[in-house]
């Protein structure tokens, strides 16, 4: 049996008084695209915080590659897992340029040839080199996206961790940045962690998918399954009826 | 509430706008974010769509005279119930608002006072616009808390927004702006930050006013499937201009896709879809040629 790329056991998270994730358990294989699906407050987020290493206060097992990992990660982790976060006129400095952002992992990290590689890196997602010296403000929101997909990928990690990557984003743009995504994990072979509320984007992108509710596992099921509208849940049921828009009674 | 009467045979529609232009006059030169504009409402549900930039809600704020300075609205025609909006005074055009046209807007998070309790900016909206004592404006304040079914309408009268969640606050967002009882309620993406379920809901509601009390709504939003299951019918913007109006179920036609504007193809194009995958999503040519 292949080790998984990401797996977490008995997970459990609290802000205070307030029990956010409740014994979450599950496994991601290598090269998966794996989607957490539920609405606000499900926990969704904040599970792909504590894998990042993002968030401290938790608590069971979580292992990155077969290595259990500790609640404050190290260099080598963050060579591995790279996240790309929901908004990206938030999670870009305004006042760095874009080899600023991007030549900041690769300095943090010691790796020689920061040039060559923030060059291909741009080229990857298909920015001009011509962007490279641009400022945030300088770019649309699609563009700022694949500038965070750029910075996440240029330590060349083996598993993306992407939250709502393209909520922000307009319909047409969105397009674009799945159909870039979804390349990138065909050619670099990426284990992929997607955590979003449209149902119809984490069928597009992913092969399983969990769905979540009051921070507990409601149901995992693979794509067919959603794609079949068979979901094993009244409340899986319930929230793919609900994406799929209005109904007048009677 | 009290119903408003049904149209009568001749009687002018609820809003007729007529070449509408919004034009923003900045140091880098005029930036036309609505570019003649024209369309009429009846008691109907009217969608607007476009993506950011498409100067969808630029409309909405054009129709209550709330675009800010340096923008200039100008139009051949903007008439409420017959009458004209162009030539109306400022003071006149504000009675209006809020009275017979009012707007609920995307996030009631930027959009409710922080420091009032919601139940108070409530009523003070009835009050103002309906001349009532505060006895009565609280009174009719529960009443429309609980109409668009606020459970303990009591409680939540006396919480702060940031003591309510963000479908609750929609929701004292909508109570507010039709407790004038609005003959044209703007809706602005008034359910895109909230979750599918509530969304829902919150449609239901505005969905009974149309049906029921026979208001005019305009629903201003990006969410081609929301709007093509929820409009009679649609408007898609892009860049300021109108590509084309349709009946919204011609959206969901799939015989009928052929004889869509591009542009309205190519949005429904680039949505992924749970029924029919494809490898690589569409994705959208612009061509200059629309917007000349």
């Amino acid at each position: 049996m292949t080790t998984a790329a990401i797996s977490v056991d008995k997970l459990n998270v609290s802000f205070g008084d307030s029990h956010v994730v409740k014994d979450l358990s599950f496994e991601v294989r290598p090269g998966e695209s794996y989607g957490l699906v539920g609405e606000s407050g499900s926990g969704k987020s904040t599970v792909l915080r504590v894998l990042s290493g993002l968030n401290h206060e938790w608590s069971g097992q979580v292992a990155i590659e077969g290595k259990s990992q500790p609640k404050h990660r190290g260099k080598a982790f963050h060579r591995a897992v790279q996240m790309v976060f929901q908004d990206p006129y938030g999670s870009l400095h305004p006042k760095k340029t874009v080899d600023d952002a991007l030549a900041e992992p690769l300095a943090i990290h010691g790796i020689g040839d920061a040039q060559a590689r923030i060059g291909r890196a741009l080229s990857d997602v298909g920015l001009p080199a011509s962007f490279r010296f641009r400022f945030p403000h300088q770019l649309s929101g699609g563009q700022r996206q694949r500038v965070a997909i750029a910075r996440a990928l240029v330590l060349e990690p083996p598993i993306l961790l992407l939250d709502e990557p393209t909520s922000a984003l307009d319909v047409s743009i969105q397009a674009e940045v799945l159909n870039l995504l979804s390349a990138i994990r065909k050619e670099r072979n990426l284990t992929y962690i997607l955590v979003s509320h449209d149902l119809a984007v984490v069928g597009h992108m992913c092969e399983r998918l969990m769905v979540m509710q009051f921070g507990r596992c409601v149901e995992e099921m693979d794509v067919e399954a959603l794609a079949a509208r068979k979901p094993q849940t009244a409340y899986a049921q319930q929230l793919l009826t609900a994406s799929e828009g209005f109904r007048r009674a009677g | 509430m009290t119903e408003i009467r049904a149209p009568m045979a001749g009687e002018p529609p609820l809003l007729e706008v007529d070449n509408l232009k919004v034009d923003f006059h900045t140091a880098t030169g005029i930036v036309h974010a609505v570019r003649g504009l024209s369309f009429s409402l009846g008691r109907e549900r009217l969608g607007i769509v476009g993506e950011s930039g498409s100067g969808k809600s630029m409309t909405g704020r054009a129709i209550l005279d709330l675009i800010p300075h340096p923008g200039v609205v100008t139009a051949d025609r903007m008439a409420f119930r017959g009458r004209d909006l162009v030539q109306m005074e400022r003071k006149e055009r504000r009675k209006l608002r809020g009275r017979h046209i009012s707007m609920v807007m995307q996030d009631p998070k930027f959009s409710l006072n922080p420091v009032e309790t919601v139940g108070n900016q409530i009523a003070e909206a009835y009050r103002i616009h309906r001349k009532a004592g505060g006895r009565e404006a609280r009174e009719r304040s529960l009443a429309m808390l609980e109409a668009v079914q606020i459970r303990e309408p009591a409680r939540v009268y006396d919480l702060y927004p940031h003591e309510v969640s963000g479908g609750m606050g929609q929701r004292v967002m909508i109570a507010m702006m039709l407790i004038a009882e609005p003959e044209i309620l703007i809706a602005d993406e008034p359910t895109s930050a909230l979750d599918v379920t509530v969304q829902l809901q919150i449609l239901k509601i505005l969905d009974e006013l149309v049906s029921e009390r026979g208001m005019g709504l305009i629903f201003i939003s990006h969410d081609l499937h929301l709007v093509q299951s929820f409009c009679d019918r649609v408007i898609v913007m892009y860049g300021g201009k109108v590509m084309e109006t349709l009946p919204a179920a011609e959206l969901a036609d799939l015989s009928a896709r052929d004889r869509r504007h591009p542009y309205t193809r190519g949005l429904l194009g680039c949505l992924p879809d749970l029924d029919h995958p494809q490898a690589k999503l569409a994705t959208l040519t612009r061509d200059p040629a629309w917007l000349a």
